[in-house]
């Protein structure tokens, strides 16, 4: 019997009973349904996760730290240095570097005052290592006392002269207009207390952008690095002349840290083992999405599984079904096999049966698993996150195969015992 | 010269109820010249379906050896014994046994599905054999909307599409009334007339086994006796002619 003839004889058998056909093949649907739709929420919760950290900053870069206390009998010392620097510029797939400088500095505008962390770098890096500006733009080649305002620098102004109680609670909140006011910065941070040092002179700074919320570095005020460096030393010959022991001490030419911007999310961990073999300490957001990503998979697991057992049930009414359908074609497989169907013949039409409806339940499953997660998604917008629910292509295809497999599996039993049957027993069945 | 196309020897089929035996067919030597018609006659219980399962392999004999076109048909496994039923032997039923929702035309395209057989040409083919059934008319009805008569002229169609050199057909007009049963043994003789084919019969009834050359007699499983039949209808017309007057 030909796979044409098969296919079209095992379609009139499932569509002489239709009503019994279909409530298998919903039984299948549901199973389908349910085990895709379960695993797409979890692989919808790594789709999320990923856009959340993607939020936080880009997957790209990764961030360099000196070891705390490198060897002590270690020959060279492990330090972010302008050779040091060289070398991870020259690591294959590394796009940019900046070293970086982190400092507390404090940004006048008038009467009020704004402590805020700053990160010196290289200002052409800027927009390479995914610090987003919300208004302005990035720090650019060239760019001299300018900087991009900390996200949350808008509220942040207080006016000194207020007791620490009034300074955030009575108050309405400071305007403050970042492009057109007049913005200093100083590194005195009592600057507009009565512990100011007058002496200590404020620079002119231009703001030209602010920072993008909700990224892992938003509460920064980013400042091309040589300006920093300035600052700093000008803040440690102040400390000197005072007496004072610098509290940073920091070797001209040594950071603590630096950036470094990956051309591919593929590389970023290959380039972080590569800083690791020299020495250094590395942290991206690769590792978070990383470590996100095996949880989902364990969630992953647990839901497909919840779902597996609807689908179970389904293949139970499929055998179920397959079985009954022996019961009442007894004489008619018995003729069959008198007029020349071999035992393969009877075989893969029950099969094939049982395999279509597999696959029909496992198609319409799919169908209807798309738009279940379409409604998740928009009851998920609702609630605040971007994506609950996806369902990637490879996902759909494999839960048709799989409906399809399941399909043969549960026919696998009945279409042997049809097989069995005595044709003349068969025949004799009134 | 003819050759004997199919060879009983010492055949035996023995049931077992419990502890009782009831040997349904027992040591029956018999041999079947091609082309001929022979008719299996006996009471019910006889054995005649027995006989006629076991030489179609249907049944397997407890003793004895079933020999058609040289082959041994007792010894065939299920596979051999379809390939060998798709090449060489038609059945006609009783019961009819058409399959319910295939219709007319689809019945008798069956045994060339299996035989993996061209659309086109098995098409073709069925319709043929409808048409000299008579039902060409009847194509594409389903057998619940035809008569019991003209199920059987379907089931005949089936049998003979694949032109058989044996047809098997037990008590086929067991179901019909007396006119019809004379249409469809002139109906099974005329095709089996015309390629030669070897017909065996099964029946109970004295008037069938006119048409036959030969006419076996069993009785509780043996062959009683032999008959030949030297004016039987097939060569007589007639004679055929006469008992479809009669009937009228
Ligand atoms: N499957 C079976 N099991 C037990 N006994 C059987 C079976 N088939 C037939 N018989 C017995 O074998 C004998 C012959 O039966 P059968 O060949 O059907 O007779 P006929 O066709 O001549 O009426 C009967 O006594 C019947 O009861
Ligand atoms: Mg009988």
């Amino acid at each position: 019997m030909s796979s044409f003839d098969l296919i079209n004889m095992a379609l009139r058998n499932l569509w002489k009973r239709k009503l019994r056909t279909f409530l298998t093949v919903l039984g299948v649907i549901i199973g389908t349904a349910s085990i895709v739709v379960m695993i797409s929420v979890g692989i919808g919760m790594n789709v999320g996760y990923r856009q959340q950290i993607e939020e936080m900053g880009s997957l790209y870069v990764i961030n360099v730290n000196a070891p705390y206390s490198s060897d002590s009998n270690s020959k060279e010392k492990v330090q972010i240095d302008t050779a040091s620097l060289e070398k991870f510029r020259k690591i294959e797939g590394v796009e940019a570097v900046t070293p970086v400088l982190q400092e507390y500095f404090t940004l006048i505008d008038g009467r009020y005052v704004y402590d805020t962390s700053i990160m010196g770098i290289l200002p052409e890096t800027m927009e390479a290592m995914g610090l987003d500006v919300s208004t302005g733009r990035t720090l650019q080649e060239g760019d001299s006392m300018a900087v991009v305002l900390s996200a949350y620098a808008k509220t942040g102004f207080y006016n000194p002269k207020l007791s620490w109680q009034y300074r955030w609670n009575g108050s309405q909140s400071i305007e403050i207009d970042p492009y057109n006011d007049k913005f200093q910065i100083t590194y005195d941070n009592n600057y507009g207390t009565k512990q100011m040092d007058k002496s200590i002179k404020p620079k002119k700074i231009q703001v030209v952008g602010e920072m993008k919320e909700n990224g892992q570095n938003s509460y920064y005020t980013v400042m091309p690095i040589a300006d920093v460096e300035k600052i700093v030393a000008e803040r440690e010959k102040y400390q000197k002349s005072k007496g004072q022991t610098t509290n940073t001490n920091k070797k001209k030419g040594v950071y603590n840290s630096a950036m470094v911007k990956a051309d591919d999310i593929d590389s970023v961990e290959r380039i972080q083992q590569e800083l690791k073999d020299m020495g250094f300490e590395t942290y991206s957001l690769v590792d978070y999405l990383k470590q996100t990503q095996e949880t989902s998979k364990m969630l992953q697991m647990v839901l497909g599984a919840i779902g597996a057992i609807s689908l179970i049930v389904a293949a139970i009414g499929i055998a179920n079904t397959m079985v009954m359908s022996i019961y009442e074609r007894t004489r008619e497989i018995g003729v069959m096999k008198v007029i020349g169907a071999t035992v393969s013949d009877i075989r893969r039409l029950f099969l094939t049966e049982a395999a279509f409806i597999g696959f029909m339940g496992g198609l319409t499953g799919v169908a209807i698993s798309y738009g279940v997660s379409k409604i998740i998604n928009v009851v998920g917008v609702n609630m605040g996150r971007q994506t609950l629910s996806a369902i990637p292509i490879w996902l759909g295809i494999l839960g048709i195969i799989f409906a399809t497999f399941v399909g043969v599996a549960a026919g696998f039993f009945p279409a042997v015992r049809a097989t069995k049957l005595s044709a003349l027993a068969a025949i004799k069945t009134e | 010269m003819s050759e004997d196309i199919i060879k009983l020897r010492n055949l035996k089929k023995i049931y077992r109820m419990g502890d009782e035996k009831i040997a349904a067919v027992n040591n029956v030597t018999l041999n079947f010249e091609r082309g001929t018609v022979t008719c299996l006659l006996g009471k019910s219980g006889s054995g005649k379906s027995t006989l006629l399962n076991l030489i179609s392999g249907l049944e397997k004999p407890t003793k004895g050896e079933i020999i058609i076109k040289g082959l041994h048909v007792e010894r065939m496994d299920e596979t051999q014994l379809a390939k060998f039923r798709q090449q060489y032997i038609g059945f006609v039923f009783q019961s009819y046994n058409l399959l319910g929702n295939l219709t007319a035309l689809e019945n008798v395209t069956l045994p060339l599905i299996f035989k993996r057989v061209g659309i086109k040409e098995r098409k073709e083919r069925a319709m043929e054999m409808l048409k000299a059934v008579g039902l060409e008319k009847r194509a594409s009805h389903k057998p619940s909307q035809l008569s019991g008569g003209q199920q059987q002229r379907v089931s005949i169609a089936r049998a003979f599409v694949n032109n058989p050199e044996i047809v098997f057909a037990d008590e086929p007009t067991g179901n019909l009334d007396t006119k019809t049963t004379y249409q469809m043994m002139d109906l099974m003789m005329g095709l089996s007339g015309k390629n030669k084919q070897t017909l065996i019969i099964v029946t109970h009834d004295m008037e069938i086994s006119d048409y036959a050359q030969r006419i076996v007699h069993l009785s509780d499983g043996r062959i009683e006796r032999i008959e030949y039949n030297s004016e039987s209808i097939k060569h007589s017309n007639e004679l055929g002619k006469a008992r479809r007057e009669e009937v009228k």
